[in-house]
């Protein structure tokens, strides 16, 4: 087992290992392996200075951020001063950010060292990884297997301890496929819990930014960093930092209610229902209460997820006219984007609002309202994340093949709650994640259970 | 023949900040492309920051003052319409659903109030896009179609005008900032709208070319077709617009980054609380308060400081004889030294101290004109200026050898008076007064002249 986030933190602090060690570290194995994992679309030229001003601030006894030296990946849609935010589109290929998003902000004031920008779907729109501008994303941890998207390349950089850690986004399961099928653990935070000015658009009332990384102290590190209120965009829920590692320090899960349901095992491969069984069965020697709940119209999400998601990206995307950012959109993009924005341009026609858009956020509120009520009595619901095995990169699938990754993962986003994922075990020899979803604000019980299976192995 | 017409008025709000970020909005006053931030420019990412309660606060009273019910305690969207065109960043242009409707002014139902935000201006010449303006609020006031002649609407947009300038919170007409889409209907014809019109004049043109043009149609039997229109202000026509532009369907969703708003009752009534009279409330009031003419009431309510002030000043002095300087004398040096009433520096007292000389007959109203200019110009107590000036009225046993010399010395003008020649005497009194160096009150020396040359 490599060595945890928060020891190599503590060597760093301690000056046992220089954060500009750790830099030139990564850029080596970066160098060395990433031309066949293709998980970085661009490299930060400056990691090293910023390393070494770390490395000078500890010499100096200063104090030093909570990410102090840690190398971290950005998803290529966040906007990082300095980087392009290409989104993986020949569209934004040419764009170089004017600015930092407020979750950079928050990494840079605490010490992390971005190190580049990750490869994803373009415009996050897959769950393969495969639809980059800039070639499909290997997994390390499943060598010639998808490694999940849509941030591909933050799950297969992680895997592949090419850094530390990644930022990644999730609309309807783009962080949690990709950590789930790479072996990782991510987390896709409560709606309006982490701040979205300067990242780019997919579905504007799902999307969320959160991380990823190697093992739960990681996540709940990064997601501590990149969490809490902000003055400075409307859709936030006004809650103060909260210091998750410090949760974490209870270990125990006596007390706990977790719920698990039947709904899971009809949708999903026996083979890795069979996987996340036996954890379940780990939670309840651990001292938790396994409770059954009921989540009837749960798959109903998946149709109502795209419907909402396209109309969204198409208004989102109406910016690349052509005029500012290199070429039009539709004239470039590919399949599957262009697929969403003229979906989402159809639906959202005047004459087809009832019958399309209106009826979908109608399906939304009933997959919320179930679930919230599911989580009046149980504080986390346990499953599968995704209901098969990654395919073998370049075997072709149809539309409707690929958005049957998302049928598990879709709800937490539709409802605006949290839900993490650890890995579970493998199933020929490909991870396979179990999912963790709380409610609204509840990532405290979300990545203990996470840490108590992570820490049972 | 029966006319319909209405308006949707669209007007820039007075904040110092954007709608949606902190640019400043004097797009006007700066270089190209200054007053601008990611937000504004709509880049990859930018998100919307809280809408800008002052414009919201504003919209409100607007809607208040026009007698609009305010949509309380509700949720109000900010929706995307989406178009597309160089001057709009983001491909959309955010519009809240109505937060207010069912007001009337000057007879003339408004239907609904919406905020919205600017968009760029985009130069088809140069091809270039100035986004100093992009994310301005605006205000849009849309009407029902009561008006029945372009006169009707002029009128209509000047009380609007005024309305809006009452509350303090627009930019000034001058310079854009208001616009408006014009839409007509005859009997018999389809609803014709004409946009791209920038003033309350340009509205009247426009409306009298419509009315003409689709007079001609119908008398011709060719019928008017339900279209969209553009103003050509230079050539004072309208013109089709492409079919594109007019079948556009903008595909309205609830902006995903913005919470809907909700105005609070109690908040609204505070606004309500605190706002201006609206003008033409404020002008039925004063007519019938203070028993003046609607003439005098007209003028005076034309500016919200100049009414303020009549108010001051009435409650000092006769209400009328002040109704009628105001009308009058004071409306005249103003537009002589191009004054508006909010740049007026002296005070109310000071005023109400001159006229209360002239109602005195202290000071004869020729002499309280010269002090209202001096006023108007350096304010200072009357009695000082009427010092400086070395005004003081003529004693009646000083004016009257001055008028035994006039007829002493105009015989012919005298002759001419008694033959008939009433015209005769404006002359005499005209020579008494520069000998008095015009001290004297001329109606004073008319009456006096007559019983002299009379007498005889
Ligand atoms: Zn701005």
């Amino acid at each position: 087992m490599a060595e945890g986030t928060l020891a190599k933190l503590a060597r760093i602090r301690g000056g046992e290992l220089s954060a500009a060690e750790n830099v030139a570290s990564a850029l080596e194995r970066i160098q060395e392996l990433d031309r066949r994992i293709n998980s970085f679309i661009e490299l930060n030229p400056n990691a090293l200075a910023e390393a070494e001003a770390v490395d000078r601030k500890i010499k100096r006894g200063e104090r030093v951020g909570k990410l102090a030296g840690l190398t971290i990946g950005i998803k290529s849609n966040i906007n990082v001063a300095g980087l392009r935010a290409t989104c993986a589109s020949r569209t934004l290929q040419n764009y170089v950010s004017p600015y930092d998003a407020e979750v950079i902000k928050r990494i840079r004031a605490e010490d992390g060292i971005i190190i580049g920008m990750n490869n994803m779907d373009e415009f996050a729109c897959g769950s393969s990884g495969e639809t980059s501008a800039f070639g499909p994303t290997d997994n390390p941890a499943a060598p010639g297997h998808i490694p999940g998207g849509s941030s591909s390349g933050g799950a297969a950089a992680i895997a592949a301890r090419l850094c530390d850690l990644c930022l990644g986004t999730d609309t309807g399961g783009s962080i949690r496929n990709p950590a789930s099928h790479c072996g990782i653990v991510g987390l896709k935070p409560t709606y309006g819990l982490v701040p979205r000015q300067g990242l780019i658009d997919l579905g504007m009332s799902l999307d969320q930014i959160g991380p990823l990384s190697a093992d739960v102290a990681g996540t709940a590190l990064l997601l501590e960093t990149i969490a809490g209120r902000s003055d400075n965009e409307c859709i936030m829920l006004k809650v103060d930092r909260v210091n998750y590692s410090e949760l974490l320090r209870e270990k125990s899960l006596k007390g706990m209610r977790i719920g698990i349901s039947e709904k899971f095992s009809e949708l999903t491969d026996p083979a890795i229902m069979k996987v996340i069984d036996g954890q379940i069965e780990k939670l309840r020697d651990l001292g938790a209460e396994i409770v059954e709940v009921d989540l009837p119209n749960l798959e109903r999400g998946l149709s109502a997820y795209y419907l909402i998601v396209s109309v969204e990206f198409f208004s989102g995307t109406r910016k690349f006219d052509g005029r500012k950012y290199g070429r039009r959109i539709e004239d470039v993009c590919g399949e599957e984007v262009l697929r969403r924005i003229l979906r989402g341009r159809y639906i959202s026609q005047k004459e087809y609002r009832g019958k399309f858009y209106q009826r979908a956020l109608q399906v939304r509120t009933l997959v919320r309202r179930e679930l919230l009520a599911a989580f009046e009595r149980v504080d986390v619901i346990v499953g599968p994340t995704v209901p098969k095995l990654p395919h073998r990169l370049g075997t072709k699938i149809t539309p409707m093949e690929m958005y049957a990754y998302d049928y598990l993962t879709v709800p937490a986003n539709l409802a605006g709650i949290c839900a993490g994922v650890v890995n579970a075990g493998r199933v020929n020899g490909i991870p396979v994640g179990l999912q963790v979803q709380g409610r609204v604000l509840g990532e405290p019980e979300v990545l203990r259970v996470m840490q108590a299976l992570e820490a049972a192995g | 023949m029966n006319i319909k017409i209405g308006f949707e008025v669209h007007q820039q709000i007075a904040t110092r900040r954007k709608m949606y970020c902190n640019c400043p909005t004097n797009y006007q006053d700066v270089p190209p492309n200054t007053n601008v931030c990611p937000i504004c420019t709509g880049m990859p990412g930018a998100k919307p920051l809280p809408p800008n309660q002052r414009a919201v606060e504003a919209a409100v009273e607007i809607a208040l003052m026009l007698g609009c019910r305010v949509y309380t305690n509700q949720t109000i969207y900010i929706q995307r319409k989406h178009y597309d065109y160089p001057d709009l960043p983001s491909g959309y242009q955010r519009t809240s659903l109505p937060l207010a409707g069912g007001g009337s002014l000057l007879g003339v139902r408004i239907r609904e109030i919406h905020l919205e935000e600017d968009p760029g201006q985009y130069d088809p010449l140069g091809g270039n896009v100035d986004y100093n303006r992009s994310g301005i609020p605006l205000v849009e006031i849309v009407t029902e179609p009561d008006m029945k002649s372009p006169e009707e609407a002029r009128n209509f947009l000047r009380a609007l005008v005024r309305v809006l300038e009452y509350t303090g919170k627009v930019r000034p007409e001058a310079g854009g900032a208001m616009r408006a889409d014009v839409n007509i209907s005859l009997e018999g014809g389809g609803r014709v709208e004409v946009k791209n019109v920038n003033s309350i004049k340009g509205a009247y043109r426009a409306l009298r070319y419509e009315v003409i043009r689709q007079r001609e149609k119908l008398k011709r039997g060719l019928g008017v077709e339900r279209e969209t229109r553009a103003f050509l202000e230079s050539q004072m026509v309208t013109v089709p617009m492409r079919v594109k532009e007019t079948e556009e369907d903008y595909r309205y969703i609830p902006d995903p980054d913005i919470f809907p708003l909700i105005l609070d009752e109690g908040w609204v009534e505070k606004i309500r609380e605190r706002m201006a009279e609206p003008p033409h409330l404020r002008e039925s009031r004063l007519i019938s308060e203070y028993k003046i003419t609607r003439a005098a009431a007209e003028v005076i309510v034309s500016e919200r400081e100049l009414a303020d002030l009549y108010e001051a000043v009435a409650r000092e002095v006769d209400p009328k004889l002040v109704a009628i300087w105001f009308r009058t004398r004071l409306k005249k040096v103003l537009n002589y030294m191009k004054l508006r009433a909010a740049d007026i520096k002296f005070t109310p007292a000071q005023l109400a101290g001159l006229l209360r000389m002239v109602r005195d007959r202290q000071l004869t109203p020729e002499q309280g004109e010269l002090v209202l200019r001096e006023l108007a110009k350096h304010p200072a107590e009357p009695e000082k200026i009427i010092a400086r000036l070395g005004l003081f009225p003529i004693k009646r046993e000083e004016l009257l050898p001055i008028i035994a010399r006039v007829i002493e010395e105009n015989q012919k003008a005298v002759e001419d008076y008694r033959s008939g020649k009433e015209e005769a005497i404006n002359f005499l009194t005209g020579k008494v007064l520069q000998l008095t160096g015009r001290r004297a009150d001329p109606r004073e020396i008319t009456r006096l002249l007559i019983e002299k040359i009379g007498k005889k």
